[in-house]
Order: C-alpha cells, then sequence, then structure tokens
C-alpha cells in the first residue's frame, strides 16, 4: 500500500512513543452564548501521529477541534477562554493572527463542500490563489502534488477541468483533503471525514488519513468508534465538554482507565 | 485491496514466528545438552524469559487488533490461533528450562541409560521444527504430520513409565530422571500437537481432523 | 387486506376513495385554469404590441430623431439613446450600492443596525415612484437649475437599489455555510472569501436581482417627467434634457395622430424587446459553465 505506515499499531510495544507535542491546551473552554461546550479542556497532541477524538453526540467534539484553529469563533456568539498552543506559542495570543493559524492548521469537514462553481484544479489551488499565488508552474506542481498527496491523481489527471462537484462523494472528499493539503499546513483536523461517505469510499479516506500520518499531526473527530480504533494512535473521549480520558488508542480500547469511558465504548450508553 | 488491519496481522505473524524458531532452539538446546551432560538451565531460565516477554508482545498485538479491528472469519481464527499457538510456544520454552533443571538437580547422570531419552528427543525435535514449518507455511499435511508423530512419543512414554514402575534396577536416580525428561519430551510433543491443530483451525475452521 | 372485506363488502377507505380521487383531480384543474388566466393577458399584451408595433418599424424608425409635431414620419433614436444612457447610468451608480449593502446584510448585517437598514431598505422598495421622482426633481434639477440624465439616474437608483439589495442578500444567505468555512479554514480572508467564494457561488441570483431591477426602471415613467422633462433632440450632455422610450410612448399616446400612434406603439415593442434581450443577454453570460450536481 502507498506510504502505509508500518508505525500504525502498538504505540502498546517497546518501539516508539513520540513525545513531540505539537499542539497542547491548556484549560480551553469553550461557550455557544451561555452554553458551554468545552470544559477544562486540558490535551496534549503528538506531532506526526493521529489523535482521535470520541464521544456521543453533543459532547464538544467538534467544538474542541475548532478552538485548535480557531474556527469557533466565526459562530455568532461563541466564546472561548484558554490557551491553545501550537508549536509552543498560543494561537489565542493577541499578536496572532488567525487567518494565519488557519493556514498552519487544516480542516476537512463532515460533508464533502468542494466549490461548486470552480474546476478540480481551481479547487484544489483556491487556497493559494485566494492568497495571491500566481505563479501557473509553481500552482500545477502544488495541485499536482496534492491531488497525489491525496491520492486523488490517478483518478482525475486528465479532468482537471471538470467541475470539483462532478466527483463522487468519495472522491470529492479527497479533493477537500487535496485542498487542504495544498496550503501545506502542519496539522489537519478532520470533522467526521466519513460519516457522508459509504463503507468502501470511507475506507480508502481511512488509509489515506493513515498515510498521511508520516507528514502531518492529524486530529480526528469520528462518531465512529471503531474508526476511531482503527486509525488512530491516541484516543480521547469526551464526555459532556470534559476530557473523561485520553490514552494510547489500543489501551482505551482494551483496558480503558475510566469506567465512563468503558461504558460509551462497548455500546452501553451514547 | 490491502486492508489496515493485514498489516497487523502480518506482524502478529511474524512475532509469534519468530518466537517459534527461538523457543525450538530453546527446545533443542535443552534436548541436546542433556544428551551430553552440559548444564545449561542458566542460559536456558534467561531464554525462557525472553520468551515470555515475546509472548505478552504478541498476546498484546492480538489484542490490539482485536479491539481496533473487529476481525471476522479467518482474520478472527487467525489471531485466536495465534494467540493459543504463542502460548504453545511458551510452554516449549518451560519444558526446555525443566528439562534442564532435571539435569541441575540430578547432577551426573553419564552412568544412566540415556538411548530411550535422545531417540524421544530427536523425535520431538522433528515435530517442533514441522510444527513451526506447518504455521509459518499454513500448511495443513504438515500439521497432520505432526499428530501422526505424536503417538509415537506417547507410546515410548508409556513404556517406560510401565518399565520404571516394574524396574529393580537399583540406581533410583537414572529412573526418576529418565521419566521427568520423557515426561517433559511428551509434554513438549502435546504442544507441537496442539499447534498443528491450530494450523489445520485456522486453514480449514474445523477443530481436529 | 383485511379492511376491503367489511360487513357491507365495501369498506370506509373504498367509499371515500373516489371522493379522494376527485378532489385531486378538481385541484389540479383549478391550479391550471389559474395559470391560463394569468398568462391571458400577459399574451394578448405581447400580441396587440407586436401586431400595432410591426407596422410602426423601418431604417427611419431607427435612426432619426422625430420630427415636428402633427408631421408624420421620423423616428424614436434619440429616445432608444435616452433609455439606453439612463439604463448605463442608473446601472453604474446602482449596481455597487445595492451589491455591497446586500452583501452587508446577508454577511454581517445580523445585529440592531442591519435589522434597521434591512427594513429601511424594504419601504424603500415599496415607494411610489413619483414621489421619488419629486424627490429627486427637489434635490437636484433644483440644485442644478435644469432638467437632467443625471437627476434621471439618481432617481432611478434609488428605485433600483432596494431591489439588488434584497435579492443579493437573499442569493447569499441561500449559499451554504459550509462553503465560507470551507475557505476560511484554507486560511482565506473575510472579504477575499466573500467576493471569491460566496459571490460567485450566488452569482445567478444576483444577477437575476439585477435585471429584475433593470426591467423596473426602464419601464418607469413618471420619476422621469420630473428629472429628464423629454425632449426632441439627442443626448446634449449630463445636464440637459433627455428623452426616453416611455416618455416618448406616453407622449405619442397622448397626440391626437394615427401615425403617432403607430409610432408608440413599435417605441413600445422596442422597449420590450431592449428588456428582453437584456435577460436573455445576462442568462447567457452567467450560465454555469458546469452542469452541477447533487450540491
Amino acid at each position: 500500500m502507498i506510504g502505509m505506515n508500518k508505525e500504525l499499531l502498538s504505540v502498546s510495544s517497546k518501539e516508539r512513543v513520540n513525545q513531540t507535542y505539537k499542539i497542547e491546551t491548556e484549560n480551553l473552554n469553550a461557550w455557544f452564548g451561555t452554553k458551554q461546550a468545552l470544559k477544562d479542556i486540558n490535551i496534549k497532541i503528538r506531532a506526526n501521529s493521529i489523535t482521535a477524538i470520541i464521544g456521543p453526540s453533543g459532547c464538544g467534539k467538534s467544538t474542541l477541534i475548532r478552538c485548535l484553529n480557531r474556527m469557533h469563533e466565526l459562530v455568532p456568539s461563541a466564546k472561548v477562554s484558554g490557551k491553545v498552543f501550537l508549536d509552543g506559542v498560543d494561537i489565542y495570543s493577541k499578536n496572532v493572527d488567525p487567518v494565519i493559524v488557519r493556514r498552519r492548521v487544516g480542516m476537512v469537514f463532515q460533508k464533502p463542500n468542494p466549490f461548486p462553481t470552480m474546476s478540480i484544479y481551481d479547487n484544489v489551488a483556491a487556497g493559494l490563489k485566494l492568497n495571491g499565488i500566481r505563479d501557473r508552474k509553481r500552482l500545477d506542481e502544488i495541485v499536482r502534488k496534492s491531488l497525489e498527496q491525496a491520492w486523488l491523481w490517478d483518478e482525475v489527471k486528465d479532468d482537471l477541468d471538470k467541475p470539483g462537484a462532478s466527483l463522487s462523494g468519495g472522491q470529492q472528499q479527497r479533493l477537500c483533503i487535496a485542498r487542504a493539503l495544498a496550503v501545506e499546513p502542519e496539522v489537519l483536523l478532520l470533522d467526521e471525514p466519513t460519516s457522508a461517505l459509504d463503507p468502501i469510499a470511507a475506507s480508502k479516506i481511512e488509509q489515506l488519513i493513515v498515510s498521511l500520518k508520516r507528514d502531518y499531526t492529524i486530529v480526528i473527530v469520528t462518531h465512529n468508534m471503531q474508526q476511531a480504533a482503527r486509525v488512530s494512535d491516541y484516543t480521547a473521549f469526551l464526555y459532556l465538554g470534559r476530557l473523561i480520558e485520553y490514552d494510547v488508542t489500543a489501551k482505551i480500547f482494551s483496558n480503558p482507565r475510566e469506567e465512563l469511558t468503558e461504558n460509551y465504548i462497548a455500546g452501553r450508553f451514547g | 485491496m490491502v486492508r489496515l488491519m493485514d498489516i497487523g496481522l502480518e506482524r502478529l505473524k511474524n512475532l509469534v514466528a519468530e518466537m517459534g524458531e527461538y523457543s525450538a532452539k530453546t527446545v533443542f538446546l535443552a534436548i541436546d545438552s542433556y544428551g551430553q551432560g552440559e548444564d545449561l538451565m542458566d542460559h536456558l531460565y534467561v531464554r525462557s524469559k525472553e520468551i515470555q516477554k515475546m509472548h505478552d508482545e504478541a498476546s498484546e498485538l492480538a489484542v490490539e487488533l482485536i479491539a481496533r479491528y473487529q476481525p471476522v472469519a479467518s482474520d478472527l481464527r487467525f489471531i485466536k490461533s495465534c494467540m493459543e499457538i504463542g502460548y504453545g510456544f511458551l510452554r516449549f520454552s518451560r519444558y526446555a528450562f525443566d528439562i534442564s533443571q532435571v539435569l541441575r538437580l540430578f547432577g551426573d547422570v553419564t552412568v544412566c541409560d540415556k538411548k530411550e531419552v535422545i531417540r524421544a528427543g530427536e523425535h520431538v525435535k522433528e515435530m517442533v521444527k514441522i510444527s513451526i514449518k506447518a504455521f509459518i507455511e499454513k500448511d495443513i499435511d504438515l500439521a497432520k504430520k505432526v499428530r501422526e508423530m505424536d503417538t509415537l512419543i506417547d507410546k515410548m512414554y508409556l513404556e517406560t513409565l510401565k518399565k520404571a514402575s516394574k524396574t529393580t534396577n537399583n540406581n533410583i536416580k537414572c529412573i526418576i530422571s529418565e521419566v521427568l525428561v520423557l515426561r517433559y519430551i511428551e509434554r513438549i510433543a502435546d504442544h507441537a500437537t496442539y499447534i498443528a491443530d491450530s494450523v489445520v483451525y485456522i486453514v480449514s475452521g474445523e477443530k481436529r481432523i | 387486506m383485511a379492511y376491503i372485506k367489511d360487513k357491507g363488502g365495501c369498506s370506509r377507505i373504498m367509499q371515500t376513495y373516489l371522493v379522494r380521487k376527485f378532489k385531486d383531480k378538481f385541484a389540479y384543474a383549478v391550479c391550471l385554469a389559474c395559470v391560463i388566466v394569468a398568462v391571458i393577458p400577459l399574451g394578448s399584451i405581447l400580441f396587440e404590441v407586436t401586431k400595432n408595433g410591426l407596422p410602426a418599424l423601418n431604417m427611419e424608425f431607427f435612426i432619426e430623431g422625430p420630427r415636428a409635431i402633427g408631421e408624420p414620419g421620423g423616428g424614436i433614436a434619440n429616445s432608444i439613446q435616452g433609455t439606453l444612457i439612463l439604463i448605463g447610468l442608473t446601472s453604474l451608480i446602482g449596481v455597487p450600492i445595492g451589491i455591497l449593502s446586500g452583501i452587508y446584510l446577508a454577511e454581517f448585517g445580523n445585529n440592531k443596525f442591519g435589522k434597521i437598514v434591512r427594513l429601511t431598505n424594504n419601504i424603500l422598495a415599496q415607494f411610489p415612484s413619483i414621489v421619488i421622482g419629486i424627490f429627486a426633481y427637489l434635490t437636484i434639477v433644483l440644485l442644478i437649475g435644469s432638467f437632467s440624465p443625471l437627476a434621471g439616474a439618481i432617481a432611478l437608483a434609488i428605485i433600483m437599489i432596494p431591489i439588488i439589495t434584497r435579492t443579493t442578500e437573499e442569493s447569499l444567505k441561500l449559499v451554504p455555510n459550509t462553503l465560507r468555512e470551507a475557505s476560511m479554514a484554507l486560511g482565506i480572508r473575510r472579504w477575499r472569501t466573500i467576493m471569491s467564494i460566496v459571490l460567485v457561488s450566488a452569482k445567478n441570483g444576483v444577477v437575476t436581482g439585477i435585471m429584475l431591477s433593470i426591467s423596473r426602471i426602464a419601464g418607469e415613467t413618471a420619476p422621469l417627467i420630473m428629472t429628464i422633462l423629454g425632449s426632441q433632440w439627442f443626448f446634449s450632455g449630463l445636464t440637459e434634457p433627455m428623452d426616453a422610450l416611455t416618455l416618448r410612448i406616453w407622449r405619442l399616446a397622448l397626440l391626437p395622430y394615427d401615425y403617432a400612434h403607430t409610432t408608440g406603439w413599435g417605441a413600445a415593442l422596442v422597449l420590450i424587446i431592449i428588456v428582453l434581450s437584456l435577460n436573455i443577454l445576462a442568462r447567457i453570460l452567467t450560465r454555469s459553465k458546469f452542469v452541477l450536481r447533487g450540491v
């Protein structure tokens, strides 16, 4: 398999345990109006690993990752307090431009959302073009590289002028991943990236995500526990806005520390 | 399509195979050293501890694979069997250590007649070899062969036991040590048979042939 | 199907079945009839205008101005020119303001100020156009000291802006929020997102709004009487009186001569054709390069 990372399994075994933290949150709280969505989240996300965030609907999973690239504040009435360090720098400090944060921390959404008026090529190049990069040769290069990384190049290389919306659901989502990769982020946030896809397309995306781990730090929100178990190195369990447990994935799924976690992953509630 | 699980399954197989080779060598060492009267107990103790660690790692990986991928059908049978086969290898090394312990406790047994033990030892070495090969190659015919070979060991053990019960030989040390070592060899042969059964289970889903 | 075998051999469901089937057919027939009733006036207007206007059309009609009153012949070229100038000038003023305020209301207008603007805008859209004409007369015409296309364009822009604002706002709101988020998440700034992603996605609705407002102002007469006055001559400067098709039709209709009525019908036909072709042009220009699938 292309780029498949042998390190996928077993953080439990002796090799590995990457200790560089890419993102750290410190007493992160988030609100929608008066409703508190996140309560004192402290989590350290390791570089070049896949961290899954699981929990029942409304537990704050999506809010948490939206706080990691300052997308949360785009919702009217949304509020954030606490700190989020990206490579040691608090992205919520006054002199940080949220636009720059979002360029470093890319995001892929639940429903594939290619820009409907743009071709496949323009979709991928959008982040660069709209930020003023016009050099055609450089754009060509990045578009190709991004599509290759997203395992889409072979399928679309002859149809780059076709609309992004003409692709199948799974292809559209990979196009969205390519679009996010094109601005060369360091972190990739995935908000339930396969929940709108059929199982085969979803499985392809899962493998793709694992292959991206070598170059990116990945945080994936999923309401599919099995997906978290399959792809992630670390798993965080959120419940009612609190971080209940955060550990190596194999540990969470074979021997969770908290009873609440056990009850959730065993399907006793949620 | 290659699945994420396949990488894990491959790794589990390699881990168990590696463990098998290592525990087989440990068994050979124990049997050979007994024949030559060479005390290797300390060395074999270290080896059996290493194999214990390998076994822990393999079973942890097996549990992780189940937790992560919810394997079904042949994948599930394979993982379950790997756990059992790993345990078999662990027993190999444990009995190897026990054999060396007999030599240590009984001291010099050069005066005893070891012909029967050596014959059984060579036979069980062959069984161990074939059982590991059967696992690595998922070869059902080799597995069947192991089961057939087991009958000879059982017969030898039983005869030795009968002989011992009727003996008038006053060198009690020789008799006890012979019976003990044959007993361990018989256990090793049994575990080799279980491993062969597991191989059959992986391939065909049948518990026994 | 146990319910069919009722005591009387015919169940309630079966009894009412025919009634319900009839109701369904009846409702459909009523709808169809209403549509036909609505289409009749439109069809008959088009028919009348074409029938009466066609004889007036000839070369002279399109290239010459009107002759002295009572003298047959001549054309309405100055009026066509005037109407086109008015459409252009008004659009120049009205389209940018309308679109930008539409963007404001859709993207930033979720507050008290936005609500007030929205309300005012809706009231303005309902204003009688003659009042707007009087307003332009009192401010611009009296200020400059003469009737002028400028005053006309400003009066028409006041009619145009609320239409464009409202249609722009509504089409922008139809653009799914996921597109805005996708763009913002790429590190694209808000303004760029609105202009290059949201507005482009809403292009069809926005252009439709512009066309709608142009059709509306092209047919206005009352405000023009008080702003450009009307004239026998071609365009002669932004501060001189000018003619327009609607004014010309109105004046011709008042004359007691047959030739004048024919010319009037011709002018009406030309006006309809102008509006129609602008609409078709806009449709062609905004036709999506892509046939969208399931968005």
